[in-house]
């Protein structure tokens, strides 16, 4: 009976589980809310400039933010930029650089630890310490000195982000296949004649799927939030460009108002910075509820 | 001989994802002063749920539901009898590890592998016999060959004479905070890693004075028991509960292990309630023996009594199924499979691979019975 | 033990290498040209760019230049930072202990909340100490640090006027960074200096601008250290040792205390590197939104100006912090556990 099949009903208590978290349902439909948003976003805020699309159009010059109207809901930024296009079209932009970073670091890391756990000796030696070298440098300090050097732009920072995101899933990679290698099964699979590569890819990957999804998940939030900080710092995209972290930037000026009025613009932060905070709170509750359905501890009661 | 521990009827059960496990299905079954009882079953049969909910230490989800444990404690000379389920946490706080003590199956687990072995032992004396011990040394304190300075002399009379009476005073936990003040248990933690030292030498445990200051890590799995064993007889418990303890390890020490608790329940222990699955293990150690099933008891009775004339077909079929020397051909086993607890079968639990199996069996779940002196069986087809 | 530090201690050295090597690699993506720029203000002294070529051998092939900074870097010499006016080497004295008074107050509050809500979450679990933890610890993963510290200071300064940001307020800065014979810096942190000169009113004010640094630090900090002890809390809670001890008969504070906590806290001291550099990288956000001239402050307008000397021995130093943790780390190790001491 296919209800029957052992994994079948694994992954239904599997998602049983992620989706018994509350949690995990919030984080669900907030990603499938912003995943909407993006793709549909020619249609919610209509580009101006067929050319430049991520480019926010400008209700005017003056310099001084304008609060929520008719005409640009979110308010504009300083330089009148529309915040709402901003938001939506920032989506776009958050989704290319959380999916693009986390597959680049996922393959790179997943190969290097696999390599690693594999062969072993010096290969595994030489790996393990560039890893440790890449671990020794703060994130962020390793991304500045990258994207100083190869110019500013979020292409750069992107692949900045990339070429050190890579560095948590080696290590988790390799203790996966070394305590599978050892284990009574794979010796005995190794003695019917199974090869190497079968050995792999039935009991390792499956084995170490797990922790590296979890991490990806995470990760994939941290890794816009960096982003974010470094465009805010004027490092990435230009300026007037849909990036949040470049919105917030945008408001660097104002967070503080008149002595009258302090929080006047305060739509200025709040709301590009509440677009990020979302935005990695769906992938932190997801990673979240998929690191409790996997902990085989709290799994079986 | 006189009773020690009653249970009357307890119900356990656990609430999980797949349904309700009804683990404990009203079990009675009496524990006689200086007897050691035998508690067989498969595994999974309930058996160490049924002594964790005697102890009370029953994990979550499980709770238990129904029933009394009827504990005759003696208390100031006299005998009383108490419902441990009715009493509050610290009352049964103080009851473990000083009137009914747990051994476990896994020596290895057992010991917190960060703690010091003297540690560990001390713990035992430290929570249960802290105000005897306060009153030796105060004893000492004040005989006239104790030369310490006159000051901390003072100090230290007070505290011991306040933890005499009462060890867990607020006033000594206030010192514990303070820097200087805090040493003041130095000397009762010194007293305790004697008496430590002092069981783990009745254990046969070469060379204690060096023991108590290593870690688990150092030991070999049949010392790690007796440490395990040693801390559970620290305060002469009244009862032994050893949950498989001797499953884990080999035959020769397994030997040991049971020489030493029979050697001990002379001096130490009143009574042991040995759980096993292994019925060599019964015959040679037990008095009596109840054997378990799926969370209710099939045959309780004196172990030869069992042994020559069982009464209960799963018992019949135990006894049965252990190769004998003498016997040749085919291994015996029970037909079927142990039933999943969350829709046990209706009526008598082991109905479904009974051979004697009748249409009362499937209706009624069946009590027991006596059928002979100290005999009792639950089974339709018996009574 | 000895054989661990030292071993430690060339892993130190090994990552020196390689970071140094990585920094300086990226640096080289400059042509000689560019790098030269770096030294050049006005249009007059671009004239003089292959003179600077020369000078500072922008040309030389890599080996060359990378031996050559280590030369100057082992003398002492760890260049001339554009950014601060000053050599790289007093600069940082002067921006160091900024950064450090941050981390010498963030730290206990990090320690004690994140260890005792971890603590009672992982105890007592299913319940609303559990819940609000697990919510703590995600939504504080999730807010990126700069963006809190501006809610902050939005709220706190712009709003209820107290907190301002800065170091101190004007008024004292004339004081304590003009004339140097009325107060003297001995550590460069405010708060021990106004004690140490007898002014308690800087040292109140230094205080009073602390508030918001600090607290921003912890909370993003403590999200990551109460999640990884609720977890380890978890964990210990069903180990045998702890049945046991209840089973003898221990109290239950004593249980979780010394039974669970100690072993809970392996795994929390095995993110304690992770931990240290999380603290790097906010105090980065932090000084430059709080407009506090510390050493991550220097890093970013540095990274931002193009000041390579800075990068490169701001890298090292992170280095240096990041493998002196981890020895920490595996010392505590040693003494909390026994198992590891002997091999």
């Amino acid at each position: 009976m296919l209800e029957n099949h052992p994994r079948l009903k694994e992954l239904r208590y599997t998602l049983y589980r992620i989706f018994r978290n509350p949690s995990a349902i919030i984080g669900v439909i907030l990603l499938l809310f912003f995943i909407c948003i993006a793709v549909f976003a020619p249609y919610i805020a209509p580009p101006k400039d067929l050319d430049r699309p991520y480019m926010m159009p400008r209700a005017g010059y003056t310099i001084t933010p304008q609060p929520p109207n008719e005409k640009n809901i979110f308010g504009t930024t300083e330089g009148q930029y529309d915040i709402f296009y901003g938001i939506i079209w920032g989506t776009r932009t958050a989704f290319r650089i959380g999916l693009f970073v986390i597959t680049t670091a996922v393959i790179i890391g997943v190969i290097l630890g696999t390599l690693a756990g594999y062969f072993g000796g010096k290969v595994d030696e030489i790996i393990m310490r560039l890893v440790d070298v890449v671990f020794a440098i703060p994130f962020l300090v390793l991304a500045m000195a990258i994207v100083v050097s190869f110019g500013r732009g979020l292409d750069i920072i992107m692949i900045a982000i990339a070429s050190i995101a890579w560095r948590s899933y080696p290590r988790v990679i390799r203790s996966a296949i070394l305590s599978v290698r050892e284990q009574d099964f794979v010796q005995a699979a190794k003695t019917m004649g199974v090869s190497d590569i079968r050995i792999m890819w039935r009991h390792i990957i499956p084995n170490s799927i797990y922790p590296v999804m979890v991490i990806a998940f995470m990760e994939a939030g941290s890794v816009v939030l960096t982003a974010a900080f470094m465009s805010f710092l004027g490092l990435g995209a230009p300026k007037g460009y849909s990036d949040w972290g470049q919105m917030v930037a945008l408001a660097r000026n104002y967070i503080v108002g008149p002595a009258d009025d302090p929080l006047k613009f305060w739509y200025t932060i709040i709301i590009p910075g509440g677009a990020i905070v979302l935005f990695v709170l769906a992938w932190a509750l997801i990673g979240d509820a998929l690191r409790d359905a996997f902990d085989p501890k709290i799994r079986r009661k | 001989m006189s009773t020690l521990i009653e249970i009357k009827d307890l119900v356990t059960n656990f609430y999980t994802y797949e349904g309700v496990v009804k683990a404990l299905n009203k079990i009675s079954l009496e524990v006689k002063k200086g007897s050691t009882f035998g508690l067989v079953g498969e595994s999974g049969c309930g058996k160490s749920v049924l002594v964790r909910s005697i102890m009370r230490i029953v994990q979550s989800p499980g709770v238990i539901e129904g029933g009394q444990v009827l504990f005759h404690k003696k208390k100031n000379g006299k005998e009383v009898v108490v419902d441990l389920l009715q009493q509050s946490e610290e009352y049964m706080r103080s009851i473990r590890g000083s009137d009914i003590s747990m051994i476990f199956q896994e020596p290895n687990a057992a010991l917190n592998p960060i703690l010091s072995i003297g540690y560990q032992v001390s713990e035992s004396f430290l929570f249960h016999v802290a105000e005897e011990m306060c009153e030796k040394i105060l004893d000492e304190l004040n005989s006239p060959n104790d030369h310490t300075f006159f000051p901390i002399k003072q100090f230290l009379k007070y505290t011991y004479r306040v933890g005499s009476s009462d060890s867990k005073a607020f006033v000594l936990k206030l010192f514990k905070k303070i820097p200087f003040l805090k040493k003041w248990d130095k000397r009762l933690k010194k007293e305790a890693l004697k008496r430590s030292v002092e069981i783990i030498d009745k254990l046969h445990v070469p060379d204690p004075e060096q023991t108590v200051k290593s870690y688990p890590h150092n030991l070999s799995g049949g010392m790690k028991q007796r440490i395990v064993i040693a801390m559970a007889l620290a305060c002469n418990p009244d009862l032994l509960i050893a949950d498989e303890a001797t499953s884990n390890l080999d035959v020769t020490v397994q030997a040991q292990i049971l020489e030493l608790l029979n050697e001990l329940k002379k001096e130490v222990i009143s009574s042991i309630l040995l759980i096993t699955h292994d019925l060599g293990v019964v015959a040679e150690t037990c008095e009596r023996v109840g054997v378990m099933y799926a969370g209710s008891l099939c045959e309780v009775g004196d172990v030869n009594e069992i042994f020559k004339d069982p009464k209960h077909p799963y018992t019949k079929a135990l006894l049965r199924s252990v190769p004998l020397f003498s016997n040749e051909g085919k291994l015996e086993s029970i037909e079927g499979t142990v039933p999943n607890l969350v829709n046990p079968p209706t009526g008598c639990r082991f109905h479904p691979r009974c051979s004697l199996v009748m249409e009362q069996c499937k209706q009624e779940a069946p009590e027991l019975k006596e059928v002979g002196p100290n005999h009792t069986v639950a089974c339709f087809a018996v009574n | 033990m000895a054989v661990f530090i030292s071993r430690r201690l060339i892993f130190l050295v090994f990552v020196m290498f390689g970071v140094s090597f990585i920094i300086f690699g990226l640096q080289m993506t400059f042509s000689p040209e560019r790098r030269a720029m770096v030294f050049v203000t006005t249009p007059q002294q671009s004239k003089n760019i292959p003179v600077l070529i020369k000078k500072y051998g922008f040309d030389q092939p890599f080996y060359k230049q990378y031996f050559t900074w280590l030369k100057e870097v082992s003398k002492g010499h760890l260049g001339y930072s554009l950014v601060a006016s000053d050599s790289v080497w007093r600069a940082f004295l002067r921006y160091f202990p900024i950064t450090l008074e941050l981390t010498l107050f963030a730290s206990p509050c990090i320690i004690l909340f994140g260890v005792w809500l971890g603590t009672k979450a992982g105890q007592k679990s299913n319940t609303a100490v559990d819940h609000f933890t697990r919510i703590f610890s995600i939504v504080g993963w999730s807010l990126p640090t700069f963006l809190f510290s501006l809610v902050l200071l939005m709220i706190f300064y712009g709003y209820f006027r107290i907190f301002p940001p800065g170091v101190l307020g004007d008024e004292l800065s004339m004081l304590v960074y003009g004339n140097t014979s009325e107060f003297i810096r001995y550590t460069g942190m405010f708060t021990v200096d106004g004690i140490l000169n007898g002014r308690l009113d800087v040292t109140l004010e230094a205080l009073k601008h602390l508030v918001l640094p600090v607290l921003t630090e912890c909370v993003v900090i403590c999200a990551l250290l109460m999640r990884v002890m609720r977890s380890g809390m978890l964990e210990e809670m069903s180990k045998d040792y702890v049945i046991t001890a209840r089973a003898k008969g221990v109290d239950k504070q004593t249980t979780i205390l010394k039974h669970a906590r100690r072993n809970a806290l392996i795994p929390v001291i095995t993110v304690a590197g992770q931990l240290v550099a999380a603290l790097m990288e906010g105090a980065i956000a932090v000084e430059i939104i709080f407009n506090r001239k510390g050493i991550g402050w220097w890093m970013a307008s540095s990274a931002i100006q193009l000041d390579m000397p800075v990068l490169m021995s701001m890298c090292l130093f992170f280095a240096i912090v990041f493998v002196t943790a981890n020895l920490i780390v595996d010392i505590i190790y040693a003494y909390i556990d026994p198992r590891i001491r002997l091999s």
